[in-house]
């Protein structure tokens, strides 16, 4: 005769009911729980919906992937390169941006001293 | 083949196998596993450390670990992620060890992450985000490990036991706790 499972037990079978898209009612009832159980199942499938993966930057990944590409010798596609040539079209307009406005600037400040000096 | 790692290999082989064993033959084919499991683990760091740049850190040093013990990884019933997981819990320990030892608590500071899964169904889970895990800081490191690890990466009790070096029994007695003392504080 098999053993009768735990409450654990039917809670986690319960569970993997929810991961898989389960109403939290239906699992509870699916798995059997005890109605006082029935409150973990809810927070199970508040956890399910609520607690996401947060997103990783696009800038972290590039770098972790370049190094791991350099340990293994080999290149990487990554999983966003759209988001990387943005980012680097972005960076290189900015720096040719800031480069652009300090040669002006400094053309203006010294314009004047050229004509005092004149 | 597109795999969804939040879903738990239940009716056994791993999934992740052909990948791991390509991989091993050429460490260019690591880069599908890397793009499989870098947000997985990133976020099983992220909501145990609850900052961004130390969960940046220690999956980096997870995924280069990861890399440079790969071939040591064999198919003797444990599957890859439970593998890469164990990893990241020991990445995840130092880091932890050397936080306490500078007495620092960055959960107060955190500002909440976007959400990956629901990049349009924005309302309303800012706040249930900030309510479940205002409630997981209540909860103990091992049990909070657990939580994460199910209910985030999506693992097995099996596997978590993998991971945390406790038994499949042990595993499922610490959500069952953990889920109680959950459901105290997000049911008043």
């Amino acid at each position: 005769m098999s053993k009768p499972s735990s409450t654990a037990e039917r809670l986690d079978r319960a569970i993997d009911d929810v991961l898989d898209g389960a109403s939290p009612s239906r699992a509870a009832a699916t798995a059997r729980l005890e109605p006082a159980d029935r409150p973990l199942l809810r927070a199970a499938g508040a956890l399910h919906g609520g607690l996401a993966i947060p997103l990783v930057s696009p800038r972290f990944e590039a770098r972790l992937g370049a190094r791991l590409s350099g340990i293994g010798s080999a290149p990487w596609i990554l999983r966003h390169p759209g988001r990387l040539i943005v980012t680097g079209a972005v960076g290189s307009a900015v720096g040719v941006g800031v480069t652009a406005y300090a040669v002006w600037r400094n053309s203006r400040r010294s314009a004047p001293h050229r004509a005092l000096g004149r | 083949m597109t795999l969804d790692p939040r879903r738990a290999p239940r009716s056994g082989g791993d999934p992740d196998l052909p990948d791991v064993l390509a991989a091993q033959r050429d460490r260019a084919a690591f880069g599908v596993i890397y793009r499989r499991y870098l947000d997985r683990v990133y976020g099983y760091c992220f909501h145990l450390l609850g900052d961004h740049h130390d969960a940046e850190d220690v999956t980096e040093r997870t995924f280069v670990a990861a890399l440079a013990a790969l071939d040591g990884f064999r198919d003797t019933g444990a599957t890859f992620r439970s593998w890469l997981f164990r990893i990241a819990h020991n990445q995840l320990a130092n880091a932890l060890r050397a936080r306490s030892r500078h007495q620092e608590d960055h959960l107060d500071a955190v500002a909440e992450p976007v959400e990956a899964s629901d990049p349009a169904g924005i309302v309303g889970t800012a706040d249930e985000t900030r309510r479940l895990r205002a409630a997981l800081r209540h909860l103990s490191e091992d049990r909070r490990q657990v939580i994460v690890l199910r209910f985030v990466d999506g693992l097995t009790a099996r596997e978590i036991g993998l991971v945390l070096e406790r038994s499949e029994g042990a595993v499922r007695v610490l959500q069952h706790r953990a889920l109680r003392e959950l459901a105290e504080h997000l049911e008043p």
